[in-house]
């Protein structure tokens, strides 16, 4: 195992190091940031000041090499737009995004995992039919319409929760439900098909000849099972929110990490691009490292 | 005794709560549809930033006031003492909110910052472009301002220098702004909100406005239902679509003015009856309520007709196809290569419904004749089109922009956009050149008669460019304040002028 890690350590490092280099020319050709941060009537000598003071004159190269210096001191450098160190907004934003990925996650694992063994135990019955409607919807439905939608009808209409925001418990009310919708809708699928896979199988079926009862048949002996396939679905949602739920971050003002990361490419703001990038790359090679040493505690069979 | 203490426990706990709800009351909440990237006074004439900190922490030396002109702010008095100086006095018993006073050696200090080389500050490089200020401190609260060259509208530019005290540092952005305002910066939640809260030693009136907390979100539907629900007080900046509530909802002329520049410097665009041809094109009409806001006004030149030199005699050009198709028959009789292909370039984002603008424009001149083609860049590629210097090998040009000024005066538009080595002006032309430079130079009644005349020669003389909309921006305000937007809530919300009904 240790040796395992240590290989998927460096394989990791090899892959980040790639990206670093690829973000840090492929933002350059996106353009030069002083247009954007200055009006459009500032005078030639205040955009190359501009330019001066961001090292945005010096070659390419000699960029990259200044980036690659001050990185090794494990330095990102300041961002344009607040005047701060990048990393330090990074991880500042990367925070609320791990606390939502979480709680959204841990929610949508466990109800995605009861409903769809139970929609499995009696395929084409009525329960297994509305999960199967509701979530198919939930995974296709388009997450900002439910989110606009969720407001206008939780928020404005019934003035149950608050539209949007951080400050309190009811404020995570929407942004983890619009959230929550459309993993749980694809994991719930998944789910159901691995379980009419296991409950239909040879081993199942003697465990039902010797009498064993319906519950551990489901939860015990068949989850256990076919819940390889399940994880893997799994850490692909995750990682899709480690990089940041966008749309609902931007609608529900959740300052995470993937609002941050859109303004900055937007605004040219490379050195939080870069540290953002990183942190989530750093985050996603992490989890799936704990996803394989998942699959070796599920089944014995797998040992690396 | 002890019924006596119950009931002073209870008028205590009955003023404690009602003097909590009094203050709720007399808070605000602003939504904002940015987050602020910082809260530095000198950057303060960005929209999102000038709507926290201008006038509300950091006030300015002079103050343009809708309705009425350049008024005083931290300086009483202005007075020319040629030769580019003038002479400020300023306001005393002022102090700051680290309880430092004000004195001439913050203003000094202020504009040494502003305009030096060691930060770049939006309002150095929006308004003291190109201009040497240098001060002279004659006593505590009077300071000589030189510009060079001379600047007869210096006191209007001032009106943009936001005041800091002296111990600001030169070389980085303050992250606790301080400045002399009714409110004092207290606190910056980065992503989730501001608070500001009334400065007791405040020079002037107590505001009604005792604490204000700054939200912000994106999406303007959720701005509109924030203040729908009551989580907020005012959405300075709502999309058109949202605004569907007249009791809550303010359309107000936001001091952007949409226009085509055009270049002048090339064929067939150099020759005035495919300008006039241009312009007789455009059914302007035809996007007001459609495309654009109702409320959108026809546009005749740069600036909205609240600022000064405003030339409301000037009528926009009517939608006159059929003559457009004349002027380009006539210069094409005189060898003028009027099929030559112009390039309409537009600004991705630059307004709503851009796309759906330019594409009407576009079939408008293709329908007279013009050989066009639209090209739509996003901010840093347009501006290589709209700003000096000029690609060599780049063929006619018309390029939208959408230009804001809400200074009430025209020298803040007129120089960068017409006059010859105007950094985004596509005119060469001496005439104009001597208008802008005499009306810039003139003060009172002719400096107002000489830009109407500018307006007049660049709109209906030399037909300079396109003229289009001074457009409409939408605020929601909640009914328990009274207040109404106006053009300067595009760059600024004074707390201080909002009270509650």
């Amino acid at each position: 195992m240790k040796s395992f890690l240590g290989k998927r350590a460096i394989a990791s490092a090899i892959s980040l190091i790639g990206l670093i280099v690829l973000v840090f020319f492929l933002s350059r050709l996106t353009g030069d940031p002083t247009a954007l941060y200055l009006p459009v009537d500032a005078s030639l000598e205040s955009r190359e000041q501009f330019r001066e003071l961001h090292g945005l004159n010096d070659p390419l190269i000699v960029q990259f090499g200044t980036y690659v210096s001050d990185l090794v001191r494990f330095d990102f450098g300041d961002s344009i737009r607040r005047s701060e160190p990048a990393l330090d907004a990074v991880l500042r934003a990367f925070a609320w995004t791990l606390q939502l990925a979480l709680i959204t996650m841990s929610l949508v694992i466990v109800t995605a995992v009861i409903v769809g063994s139970l929609a499995a135990f009696h395929v084409g019955g009525v329960f297994d039919r509305i999960t199967t409607f509701f979530s198919l919807v939930g995974a296709s439905a388009p997450d900002f319409w439910i989110a606009i939608v969720a407001i206008v009808l939780f928020s404005v209409n019934l003035g149950w929760v608050p539209t949007s925001g951080t400050g309190t418990l009811w404020h995570w009310i929407l942004p983890v439900a619009v959230l929550f919708i459309r993993p749980f809708g694809l994991i719930l699928q998944v789910v159901r098909g691995s379980m009419i896979s296991v409950l239909g199988s040879a081993y199942v079926k003697t465990a039902r000849a010797k009498g064993v009862r319906n519950r551990p048949i489901i939860f015990v002996h068949g989850l256990r099972n076919a819940m390889l396939p399940v994880i893997t679905v799994i850490g692909d949602q995750a990682a899709a929110l480690l990089n940041g739920a966008v749309v609902v971050e931007t609608i529900f003002g959740f300052p995470g990490v993937g609002k941050l990361m859109i303004d900055s490419i937007l605004q040219r703001d490379f050195s939080v691009v870069l540290a953002a990038i990183f942190v989530t790359a750093v985050a996603i090679f992490v989890m799936n490292i704990l996803i394989d040493i998942l699959y070796a505690v599920l089944d014995p069979r797998i040992r690396y | 005794m002890k019924y006596q203490n119950g009931r002073v426990a209870a008028i205590l706990l009955a003023t404690t709560i009602a003097g909590q709800a009094m203050a709720q009351e007399q808070t605000v909440t602003v939504v904002l549809s940015e987050e602020l990237d910082v809260v530095e006074p000198c950057m303060a004439s960005r929209s999102n930033i000038g709507r926290v900190v201008l006038q509300n922490i950091a006030e300015t030396v002079t103050e343009i006031v809708p309705g009425s002109g350049l008024q005083p702010r931290l300086a009483t008095s202005w007075e020319d003492m040629g030769g580019g100086t003038w002479r400020f006095t300023l306001r005393e018993g002022v102090t700051f909110h680290d309880g430092s006073s004000f004195t001439a050696e913050d203003v000094a200090h202020s504009i040494a910052r502003t305009t030096g080389d060691q930060i770049v500050c939006e309002i150095g490089a929006k308004f003291f472009g190109g201009i040497a200020i240098t001060t002279d401190i004659v006593d505590e609260h009077t300071i000589d301002i030189t510009a060079d060259p001379a600047q007869p509208i210096l006191p209007l530019l001032m009106s943009t220098m936001t005041v800091v005290p002296a111990e600001t540092p030169m070389d980085s952005f303050v992250e606790t702004p301080v400045g002399t305002g009714p409110y004092t910066f207290d606190e910056y939640n980065v992503g989730q909100n501001i608070t500001l809260s009334h400065y007791e030693n405040y020079w002037g009136d107590m505001p009604e406005v005792l604490s204000a907390t700054y939200l912000f979100r994106s999406d303007s539907a959720v701005r509109s239902a924030m203040v729908a629900t009551g989580e907020a007080d005012i959405a300075p900046n709502i999309a058109v679509q949202d605004a569907t509530d007249p009791a809550t909802d303010y359309a107000y002329p936001n001091s952007e003015t949409v226009y085509l520049r055009v270049d002048h410097e090339i064929a067939p665009l150099n020759d005035v009856r495919v300008r006039e041809a241009l312009n007789l094109a455009v059914d302007r009409q035809a996007f007001v309520g459609t495309v654009l806001a109702d409320g959108t006004l026809l546009a005749t030149g740069m600036t909205p007709p609240s600022t000064l030199g405003y030339n409301a005699e000037l009528e926009p050009y009517g939608y006159d196809p059929d003559r457009a198709r004349e002027l380009l028959q006539e210069a094409a009789a005189d060898g003028v290569a009027v099929d030559s292909s112009i390039t309409l370039i537009g600004r991705t984002g630059n307004f709503g419904n851009v796309l759906e603008t330019m594409e009407a424009l576009l079939q408008m001149f293709q329908d007279v004749g013009f050989n066009m083609e639209l090209k739509m860049f996003e901010v840093a590629e347009w501006e290589n089109s709209y700003s000096r210097p000029f690609a060599e090998d780049r063929g006619p040009t018309l390029v939208a922009a959408q230009h804001d000024n809400a200074n009430g005066d025209p020298v803040f538009s007129m120089y960068f956009k017409y006059a010859s080595d105007g950094l985004q002006s596509g005119i060469q032309d001496p005439q104009l050149d001597d208008m802008i430079a005499a009306a810039t130079a003139a003060t009172g009644e002719e400096r107002e008669q000489l830009w109407s005349d500018t307006f007049a020669y660049i709109h209906d003389e030399i037909v300079g460019d396109v003229m289009l909309f001074h457009m409409v921006g939408f605020s929601r305000v909640n009914p328990r304040l009274a207040f109404e937007p106006t053009i300067k809530t595009n760059s600024e919300l004074q707390l201080a002028q909002i009270s509650f009904n």
